[in-house]
C-alpha cells in the first residue's frame, strides 16, 4: 500500500476513524464550542443522516440544534443563508448533490453572491454539506459529483476530503470560515455499513481539534515519473494504480486536491515541473470541468514543463444504471494505469 | 357501486404487485449477506418497494387507458403494474439487462414505457410538472386523455408540487395528483415536517377539490378516482387525491427502520388492503377457490417475468455512450479509452 | 491481565434470531491505547450497525476477528491487555 507522503495522525493518534465518524467528530466539537452552530437537513435527526453525516448528534444536541427539514431544499437551504446572514453558523445538508437542482437559486444566486453584491457588508458563514459520487448503481439522478458545477460558479468555497484525517480538519476549517463552504463528501468513502469503503479513507485521527486549511492540496504519494491530480474516491484508485505502476518501475506522484475553491495551483505546478507528465482524474463529466481547469492552469503557467497530458473523467453522458455500463463511464484503476502509461 | 369484474381485476393487480415486491426483495438480498453491501448481487443499487401501497395504484389506474399519462416517483412498481407496463421488460430493466425497458440505463427509479405513457423519476415531486405538461398537451390538442401524478406525502412541501397545483388550476388542466400518504418520509414522520391535518387540505389554497381516502381501501380509492378522473376528462380541471397507505417494508432495501416504532410496523402489517378487497369479493359471492386461482395466476406471471429477465444479456459497455441524443451525429466525448 | 471483548452485551434485541455478523470497521490499531468506553469497532448484523466499546482501559492486544471478517454471536472479537 502506498504510504501517504504527508503522514497525518502519527504520534498519539491511536484511534482510526471512518470518514463519517471523523466528520461528525468535527461537527460535534464545533457545536459544543459555539451555540450558533446548528445542522439542518433531511433525515438528520433519528436517522443520523442517510450517509451517517450526523450519526449520534441528535442524542447530544437535541432537536433544536439538529433539525429535520421538510423535503423543501429551496426553503431550508435559503433559510440557512438567512440565518447565516443574521450571524449564525448553520450547516445545511443537501442529501445528494444531485438535488442541488431543486434549490440552485438559493445556492448560486444567494449564498454565493450576497457577499459580493453587498460590497462585503453581508457575509454568509455557512457550510453546505452534500453527499456525492457513485459506483453503487444508483443511476443518473443519484450518482453525480458535480464538482465542476459548484466550482465554476463564483462565490463559494468547495472542499472534497478523501480521508478521515482530512475530513475532520476540513470540517473544522469550513465551520470557522466566514464564507460559504460547500463540503462534498463521497458516499463510498464514508465507511457506511451498507456501502463498504475501499482501503484508504480510514486513517488515524487526533482527538484534539485541528484544521486542514482550505486551498491546500496534499501530495498523497511522491514520485518522479508522472503526476496524477485527482480528488475524492479517485485518490484511492490513483494510489492503487500507483502501486501497480511501481511494480513496473514507474513512480507516480498522486496529488489530492482537497480544495477546488480556492485551488492550489502551486502544488500542481511544482509536481508537473518535476515529472513533465500530467494525468488528471475526475469523477465528474469531462467537458467544461475539473480536468480542463487543471490542465488549463498548467498550460498557462508552465507550458514548457508539460510534455504530455491525459485526462480521465466520466464522459459527457448521464450515468447509467446497469453495472457494466456504469463501470464503463466511471474511471477505474485500470483506466488510470493506462493513462499514465500513455503519457510515458 | 363497483362491478364484481372490476373488483376481480383490481384484486389480481394487487396480488401481482404484492408478490412482485416480495420476490424482488428476495432477489435483491441475494449476494448482499451477511453484511449488507448495496452494490452486490443481481439487483444492485437502491430499491424502494411498494408493499402496502397497492390500493392507491389499482383504484386510480382502473379508470385510465394507454393514452392517459402517469408519472410516478422512486417507489413505482405497483403503479407500473396497474398501468399496464410491460412486466418482463420492466423486470429486465430492474436487473440492468440490455433488453430492459431502458436498455439498462434507467434502473428501477427511472422506468419509461411510451406504449402506456408511463414514466417514473427519482427526484421528489419532480414528476408533477411533467404530468401537468402531458395534461397541457391533451388540452391543446382537444383530446380527452388525462394525466396522473403520483407522489408521497413527504413531497407535498416541495416547490415543484405546489407550483404544479397552481399551474394545473389556473389553466384548468386534466390532471389528478395522487398523494400516497404512508406517514413516513424516509425517517421523518409527516407530523414533524408538514403542518396540515390531512394532505387533502393542501388543495384549499389552490382552487381544486382535495379528497382524503382513508383506510387503505381499494374500493374507496376507485370511487374517489372515478370522480377525479371524470372531472378531468370532462374539462373540469384538476383534483388532489390524498390516499392513506401503509409502508410494509423500509424506505429502501437496507433501511433497518430503527427510527420507526415497532407498533407502527405491526400496524402496517395488520392493515392489509389486499385482504380487505378479498372480503369485498367474498361479499359478492366470489369463492376462495377463485381467489386462490387469481393468486396463482398472478404469482406465475411474476415468476415468468423474473425468470425471463434473469436470462437476458447484460448490455455492452459501448452502449454507455449512446442515447444521449437521438441525433447521434457526434459521439459523446471519450473518457477512459 | 487479558480481557476478552465480545458483542453479546450490544447485540440488538430484535436481531435475536440472527447468529452471524461482520466486523465492518476497526477503530483502534493493535498496540493502541484504549480507555474504558472507547469505541473499538463497528459490527454489522444484517442491516443494523452497532458499536462495540472497550469494557476496560488498557492496550488493544489483539484484533481476533479482522475487518470484514464474519463471526458468530458469542465469538471473541478482541483482547485487551489491562493497565
Amino acid at each position: 500500500m502506498s504510504t501517504p507522503a504527508s503522514d497525518p495522525g502519527t504520534g498519539d493518534a491511536d484511534r482510526e476513524l471512518t470518514m463519517s465518524r471523523a466528520m461528525v467528530d468535527a461537527i460535534a466539537s464545533e457545536m459544543r464550542a459555539d451555540d450558533e452552530v446548528f445542522y439542518m437537513g433531511e433525515d438528520v435527526q433519528d436517522y443520523g443522516g442517510i450517509f451517517d453525516s450526523t450519526e449520534g448528534l441528535l442524542d447530544e444536541f437535541g432537536r433544536d440544534r439538529v433539525v429535520d427539514a421538510p423535503i423543501s431544499e429551496t426553503a431550508y437551504v435559503g433559510a440557512a443563508v438567512g440565518a447565516a446572514q443574521a450571524g449564525m453558523r448553520p450547516i445545511a445538508e443537501i442529501m445528494f448533490a444531485d438535488f442541488v437542482g431543486v434549490c440552485l437559486d438559493q445556492v448560486y444566486n444567494q449564498m454565493a453572491k450576497n457577499t459580493y453584491m453587498s460590497g462585503g457588508s453581508f457575509n454568509v458563514p455557512m457550510v453546505l454539506t452534500t453527499a456525492v459520487g457513485g459506483e453503487y448503481n444508483d443511476a443518473a439522478q443519484h450518482s453525480q459529483t458535480l464538482y465542476g458545477l459548484f466550482s465554476h460558479l463564483p462565490g463559494m468555497k468547495v472542499v472534497v476530503p478523501s480521508t478521515a484525517y482530512d475530513a475532520k480538519g476540513l470540517m473544522h476549517a469550513a465551520v470557522r470560515d466566514d464564507d460559504p463552504v460547500v463540503y462534498m463528501f463521497h458516499k463510498r468513502l464514508m465507511g457506511i455499513g451498507w456501502m463498504p469503503a475501499p482501503e484508504g479513507p480510514k486513517t488515524p485521527v487526533p482527538d484534539e481539534d485541528y484544521t486542514v486549511p482550505l486551498g491546500e492540496a496534499d501530495v498523497k504519494r511522491e514520485g518522479e515519473d508522472a503526476t496524477v491530480v485527482t480528488l475524492g474516491l479517485h485518490v484511492h484508485r490513483a494510489l492503487d494504480a500507483a502501486d501497480r505502476l511501481a511494480d513496473d518501475g514507474t513512480e507516480v506522484e498522486v496529488i489530492d486536491l482537497r480544495s477546488l475553491v480556492p485551488f492550489d495551483t502551486e502544488t500542481v505546478l511544482d509536481s508537473v515541473e518535476k515529472t513533465g507528465r500530467l494525468v488528471v482524474v475526475d469523477e465528474d463529466y469531462q467537458s467544461f470541468g475539473v480536468t480542463g481547469e487543471v490542465i488549463a492552469r498548467v498550460a498557462e503557467r508552465a507550458p514548457d514543463a508539460l510534455e504530455a497530458v491525459e485526462r480521465v473523467a466520466i464522459p459527457d453522458v448521464p450515468i447509467p444504471y446497469s453495472r457494466p455500463l456504469e463501470k464503463e463511464v466511471n474511471p477505474q484503476v485500470e483506466d488510470i494505469v493506462a493513462a499514465v502509461e500513455s503519457v510515458e | 357501486m363497483v362491478g364484481v369484474n372490476t373488483l376481480r381485476e383490481m384484486y389480481e393487480q394487487m396480488v401481482t404487485a404484492r408478490h412482485y415486491e416480495e420476490r424482488l426483495q428476495e432477489e435483491y438480498l441475494e449476494g448482499k449477506q451477511p453484511a449488507f453491501d448495496i452494490s452486490a448481487g443481481p439487483i444492485p443499487g437502491e430499491l424502494h418497494l411498494a408493499a402496502g401501497h397497492e390500493a392507491a395504484a389499482v383504484g386510480v389506474c382502473a379508470h385510465l387507458d394507454d393514452d392517459d399519462t402517469v408519472t410516478a416517483p422512486h417507489r413505482p412498481h405497483h403503479v407500473a403494474i396497474a398501468k399496464g407496463v410491460d412486466l418482463e421488460k420492466m423486470t429486465a430493466e430492474i436487473f440492468g439487462r440490455e433488453t430492459g425497458l431502458c436498455k439498462g440505463k434507467g434502473g428501477h427509479m427511472h422506468l419509461f414505457d411510451p406504449d402506456v405513457n408511463f414514466a417514473c423519476s427519482g427526484i421528489i415531486a419532480q414528476g408533477c410538472p411533467p404530468a401537468v405538461g402531458a395534461a397541457m398537451a391533451a388540452d391543446k390538442r382537444n383530446e380527452d386523455s388525462v394525466a396522473v401524478a403520483y407522489l408521497g406525502e413527504g413531497a407535498v412541501d416541495q416547490g415543484a408540487f405546489l407550483e404544479s397545483l397552481n399551474l394545473a388550476a389556473v389553466q384548468d388542466l386534466p390532471v389528478v395528483f395522487v398523494v400516497e400518504d404512508n406517514d413516513w418520509a424516509i425517517s421523518m414522520p409527516q407530523g414533524r415536517i408538514t403542518d396540515v391535518d390531512t394532505i387533502a387540505d393542501r388543495a384549499d389554497g389552490f382552487d381544486m377539490p382535495g379528497v382524503r381516502v382513508d383506510h387503505d381501501d381499494a374500493v374507496a380509492v376507485y370511487e374517489a378516482a372515478r370522480d377525479a378522473v371524470g372531472r378531468a376528462r370532462n374539462g373540469n380541471g384538476p383534483t388532489l387525491l390524498d390516499v392513506q397507505v401503509h409502508r410494509r417494508m423500509g424506505h429502501f432495501m437496507g433501511d433497518a427502520e430503527g427510527y420507526r416504532p415497532d407498533a407502527d410496523i405491526e400496524r402496517a402489517k395488520r392493515l392489509d388492503s389486499i385482504e380487505r378487497l378479498a372480503d369485498d369479493l367474498r361479499d359478492e359471492e366470489v369463492g376462495d377457490d377463485e381467489l386462490d386461482e387469481i393468486r396463482s395466476r398472478a404469482e406465475e406471471r411474476v415468476e415468468d417475468a423474473i425468470e425471463w429477465a434473469k436470462d437476458q444479456p447484460e448490455p455492452d459497455a459501448a452502449a454507455a455512450h449512446e442515447d444521449v441524443f437521438v441525433d447521434e451525429s457526434t459521439a459523446a466525448s471519450g473518457g477512459d479509452d | 491481565m487479558i480481557v476478552d471483548v465480545d458483542s453479546e452485551s450490544v447485540w440488538p434485541a430484535d436481531a435475536d434470531d440472527v447468529d452471524e455478523a461482520v466486523v465492518a470497521n476497526w477503530f483502534v490499531r493493535e498496540g493502541g491505547a484504549v480507555d474504558a468506553g472507547d469505541t473499538l469497532c463497528e459490527i454489522q448484523i444484517e442491516k443494523v450497525s452497532v458499536d462495540v466499546t472497550a469494557p476496560e482501559s488498557g492496550t488493544l492486544a489483539e484484533r481476533v476477528v479482522p475487518e470484514n471478517g464474519e463471526f458468530r454471536r458469542d465469538d471473541v472479537l478482541a483482547r485487551i491487555e489491562t493497565d
